[in-house]
Formats: C-alpha cells, structure tokens, sequence
C-alpha cells in the first residue's frame, strides 16, 4: 500500500490527513477569527445583552470544541487516512464550479439570463473529467430554453433576458 | 365530531384544481429527484424555495411537503434496480432490495416499498390529524423560558441522532449559530460578523446557505469522486404484484416500520433517514432467521421504506405546532413560512386553519398520487437513470444558482452560496454533518430572542429555566440525553444503528 508507507515516512503529513485533526483546526480557526472580529462588539451584561454577548459565548465554545475535536484526532490510531482524490481532479472541479456560479451571479443582471446561462455552462462544464464541446452546446441550449419558459414565462421574473446597454 | 370538519375543510382546499396540481408538481418532483442519485430533498427544496413566494402560502407548503415525502417513493427505485441509494434514507433499502431484483422479484420488491409507504403515509397523515391540535394547545401555553429550553433539548436531541461523532455535531450546530448570527442585531441595532460588507447586513438566507452547501457543495463532492459503475438490474419487470408469501411476510414488518418511524419523526434530529436505519436494525432483530437479511428478505424492504415515509410525514408535527424544526427539511419550510411573512408557531392553526389542514389532507392525496406514480411508470423512471451525470450536475448547477439570485434578487447571494459549496465540500471530506447546522441557523435568532426575552422576565437572574417546571422538565431530559450518550454502553449501540450491515 503506497498511501500506507507514506502515510509512515512522512509523520507531519499524516497527521495532517487525519480527518478530524483537520475538522479541530477548522473549527478553532472559525472560532479565532469571530473572536477577532467581534473584538470591539460591546457585551453588555446578562440582562442587557450587547451585540458581542453571544457571539463572543458561541466562539468560545466552538473553540473547546475544536480543541477536543483536534485532541481526538491526534489519540485516535489513524485507520484510513484521508484519501487524496487525485489531488488535480478536485482542484479543477472546485475551482470550475465555483467560478461558474460567481460568474453567474456576477453577469446575470447585465448581460441577462441567456448569456450569463452560457458561461455558466461553459465554464460549469470544465469542472467534469471529460470535456465535450457539442454536448455542452446542447445541454446549454436546452437548459436556456428550459429556464425561459419556466421562470420567464412561467413565473413571470423580473430578470432581464438579453444583455442591457 | 371535531377532526371529521376540519378534515373536510382541509380536503376541500387540497382538492381545488390549483392545489392538486401542486400537490401532483410535488410528488413528481420528489419522485424525480428521489430515483436520481446525487440530489436531495433539501437542495431541491431550497431551490425551490424563491419560487413559492409567487404561490398562494398553502400551494406553495403543499408543492415542497410533496417534494420531501415524494422523495421517499423515489429513493427506493434507484435502491432496489441499481444498488445506489437515491437518498440517504433508502441507504438500507438497497441491502436487500437489489438482492431480491437480482433474483428476478424487482417488481414485487418495488410494489413491496410503494404499498408499504402509502400504507405509513396513511397512518402518519391521521396522526398529524389527531395529534397537532391538542400539541398546538401546550405550545400556546409556552413564555420565553420554555421556548428556549425546548430547542435546547431539540438541538441537543439532533446530535445524539446523527450520524457520527457527537462532538462533531455540536461544533456543527454552533457554527450554524454562528452563521444565523451574521447581520444586524434586532435588539442594539448593531451589525455583527458583516465584515464590512453591506449585503449581509440583512444577514444570509436560509436558502443561500442551504442551496451552497447542500446543492453546490455536493456537486463539487460528487465531481470528485470516482465515476460510479452503475449496475442497472437489465431484466424487464414484468411482475409487479408480490407473492402471497410476500405478502404474508412484509405486513408485519410495514406495521413495525410505521409505528417506528411514525415516533422517531416527531423527535428533534429525527425524519426520513434515522427512521429507515432503525427500523431495519428491528426487522433484522426481531426476524426469526436473520440469516435471509441481505439475500434478499422482503422485511428489510417493507419496514424501512415504511418507516422513511412515516418518519418524513411525523416530522411536520413539531413544525406545524410549535414552530420548531425538526430537521434541514423543516428548517426550510420554516423559511418558506417567514417568506410569506407567516410567523410560525402554535398560532397557525387557529389563525389558519385552511393552510393547516389543507395542507394535512393533501399529504394524504399526494401518497395516492405518488402510488400511481411510482408503480405504472416505473419504466419512465428507470429511463431517467440512465442519464449521466455529466448533463445532471449542470442542470442542478444551473438551478442552484437561478435558484439563489432570485431568493433575494442580489449578485452577491450568488457568491455567497458559491462560498458556502466549498464549505459544503470540506464539511463532507472530513466528515461533518452539515444537516446539524442548518438547524442551528435557524434556531439560533429564535433561541437568542427567546433567551433574551426571558432574561428580561426574570430581571437577569438564569435560575428562571430551573424555576418553570415544564422548562426544568426539558432541561433535565437535554442533561439526560448528553450523560446517557456519553455512556460507553449506549455509545457503542449508538454506532451499531447507524452501521448499514
């Protein structure tokens, strides 16, 4: 098992794949930065309660949280690393995906419904293992067409279709 | 008597043509997205979510009630013809569903999972009937302390039930505090958490954060993975009634599985998935020969896919009575409640009676629609499977993010629920339940209000939620869930139920 040797010769980088050593520092992480941004929130007291009263009271608990949840991850007998899933597959689908919909969200309101749809698809498309142009042409005239006749016709929403000069 | 006039007032607003048709958009939807892996009904209803503010409150409950009890029916198909749970409730159907397709009886082990859930939705729609009013009642009699300890047992119930490790959870749970936090502060005005951003200072909607991280973020997971080999049982289904045996041995179980599903719905953390590992965990106990589990054994379709059914259908009970949700579902539906500016709580069904057991009576009729739905064109569904992912994840794309644009009409939701995929993603590589925190999202500016309500009450003094007995009482039974979870004993039985073989 090569993950297995690796996991064994490199004892930072196991530890690191461990599930919920990386869960303990995410909550710790979330935890320490509302912390800091709540830092100036007034608190108040019990019976009057500031704007930082709860906030600060949840930080610290996700805090403990997150350090009995990182303390667990470093006792437990590592059954099964955390797999790496082709690393440069899951960065390109991360990456793609999410770009497609701040590109939507980003265009839809100037260049109106069919075009923002097209660059959705087409930039949605290349987060999949195989790219296939003529597919992904059909499949972004059917959603377009679809999509026109279920909000714009169907329910009547106000979004521009056409791009806006 | 009193339940036969409000039943013919709810049919006779379930059975208007424009709420049999949402009623019948709903099942089909939920069928849909039931028989196709890689969606959910929490997605999908949030998705959907925008749309309902343009329907009548009623159509719009009944379409997304559709959606999550439709996906039950749906779920099994995929379970028994591809060994694929279409949802995570039909996880254990696929045990010893796909055994018995393998061996040629696919058609009786759908009609087996069909008729059992219609026979649960049944029962579980007259206990909705029976039960919310006289729950309703006790609501109205709750100040701020018992609201607040109420969800603290409710949360608190929600970790003991998921799946996975407790500490997890109540991380999970807070961190949706946290998040429900982001905005302006109703009672000092003040903003919190905006980072100086103004679109969030109306905080974050309930469906951007629930369409990131349950519709993209699962997008992005499924991408990820290894293409799935999909083992489409080839056969034509020529026989859709079961055997006189069949029969003869699923009746029992589908009376286990609704009895149990129809309780484990109605507690917090509960619903559709909890219900169905459960009731397989008793079928496969209480058999006499549990050997035949997972050779195919017609009892580990009928009890779980029964209990599912129950068990989405009951968790409206705590919703509908107390305003309190049980589950991600109900978190959404209480967000298509406010929509439509709709407070939710025990006042509903007094200040409207035609939503209430509308709704009810058309739960009732939506089972006979998913009936007809699931059975006769089982093929057409079959077809469905065959599309591959490759078209499925962009359609879903596409709708998550029309879906989130028209929610609050703003670029930057968009965005937002873009964020929120990715953390969607990372939640579920390692391994935490983001359901648990969908809850905390929703209950939290329920619970800060609540608790500062009380606060005010007793002059500041928190020895007011020991003093209210029926607020002790819940708090006491939160104390006894923790210490008992924590027990090494019921730890390890803990584990064991949500263990699929």
């Amino acid at each position: 098992m090569s993950s297995g040797e690796q996991h064994d010769t490199h004892p930072l980088r196991g530890i690191f794949a461990r599930k919920d050593v990386l869960a303990g520092l995410l909550f710790i992480g979330v935890a320490l930065l509302g912390l800091y941004v709540s830092r100036n929130y007034p608190i108040g007291t019990a019976l009057r309660m500031g704007t930082g009263y709860v906030p600060r009271l949840l930080c610290w608990t996700l805090f403990g949280l997150g350090l009995v949840v990182l303390v667990q991850g470093l006792r437990e007998v590592p059954i099964e690393p955390l797999r790496a899933v082709g690393a440069l597959a899951a960065w390109r689908s991360l990456l793609f995906v999410t770009a497609s919909l701040v590109i939507f969200g980003l265009t839809i309101e100037r260049l109106g419904l069919v075009v923002s749809i097209f660059l959705l698809i087409g930039i949605g498309a290349l987060a999949a293992r195989e790219l296939r142009a003529l597919e992904t042409l059909a499949a972004a005239l059917v959603l377009i067409a679809l999509s026109w006749g279920i909000f714009i016709l169907g329910l009547g929403l106000t979004i521009p279709v056409w791009p806006e000069w | 008597m009193e339940l036969i006039d409000h039943l013919v007032t709810g049919f006779g607003i379930a059975l208007t043509p424009a709420n049999l048709f949402f009623a019948l958009a709903g099942a089909l939807i939920g069928t849909l997205i039931g028989v196709l892996p890689g969606i959910g009904p929490i997605a999908t209803i949030a998705m959907l979510l925008p749309l309902t503010f343009h329907l009548e409150p009623t159509s719009g409950l009944i379409m997304l009630a559709g959606i999550f009890y439709g996906a039950q029916y749906g779920g099994s198909t995929t379970a028994i013809l591809v060994n694929l749970p279409g949802e995570t409730s039909s996880v254990v159907t696929c045990i010893d569903g796909h055994q018995m397709a393998r061996q040629g009886r696919a058609g009786a082990a759908l009609a087996v999972a069909a008729l059992g859930s219609f026979f649960a939705g049944c029962v579980s729609t007259l206990l909705i009937a029976v039960f919310a009013p006289p729950l309703a009642k006790v609501g109205q009699s709750f100040g701020a302390p018992e609201y607040f300890s109420l969800m603290v047992l409710g949360l608190i119930a929600a970790v003991v039930l998921a799946h996975g490790s407790v500490v997890k959870a109540i991380a999970m749970i807070v961190l949706g505090l946290l998040i429900g936090l982001v905005g302006t502060d109703g009672n000092t005005g003040g903003t919190r958490f905006t980072f100086g951003i103004t679109e969030l200072t109306d905080g974050i909607d309930v469906a951007t954060l629930a369409i990131g991280v349950f519709g993209i973020g699962e997008i992005i997971t499924n991408l990820t993975q290894p293409p799935e080999t999909r083992s489409l049982v080839a056969q034509k289904i020529t026989r859709l009634w079961p055997t006189r045996e069949d029969f003869h041995r699923a009746w029992p179980a589908v009376l286990r599985g609704t009895a149990l599903g129809s309780m484990l719905g109605v507690l917090p953390g509960g619903g559709a998935t909890l219900s169905a590992f459960a009731a397989y965990a008793l079928e496969k106990k209480s058999a006499k020969d549990a050997s035949q589990f997972g050779r195919g054994a017609v009892e580990g379709v009928a009890g779980p896919e029964s209990a599912n059914n129950a068990g989405a259908q009951t968790s409206f009970i705590p919703m509908l009575t107390l305003g309190i949700p049980g589950n991600a579902v109900m978190a959404l539906m209480i967000g298509a409640l406010t929509i439509h500016g709709i407070q939710p709580g025990p006042q509903i069904m007094s200040e409207r009676p035609g939503m209430f057991w509308g709704m009810i009576a058309s739960m009732w009729i939506g089972n006979l629609m998913l009936v007809i739905i699931n059975l006769p064109l089982i093929g057409m569904w079959v077809q469905l499977l065959k599309v591959p992912y490759r078209f499925l994840y962009l359609a879903i794309l596409l709708f998550c993010g029309i879906g989130v644009y028209t929610v609050s009409n703003s670029p930057a939701a968009v965005v937002l629920a873009a964020f929120f995929g990715i953390a969607g993603f990372v939640f579920t590589r390692l391994e935490c339940e983001p359901a648990p925190m969908i809850l905390g999202f929703v209950l939290g500016p329920l619970m800060e209000e609540n608790l500062r309500r009380a606060m005010r009450i007793s002059s500041g003094d928190p020895m007011i939620f020991a003093q209210r007995p029926i607020s002790l009482g819940l708090l006491i039974s939160a104390a006894t869930l923790c210490v008992l979870v924590a027990l090494p004993a019921i730890r390890s039985r803990r584990e064991e139920a949500f263990q699929e073989n």
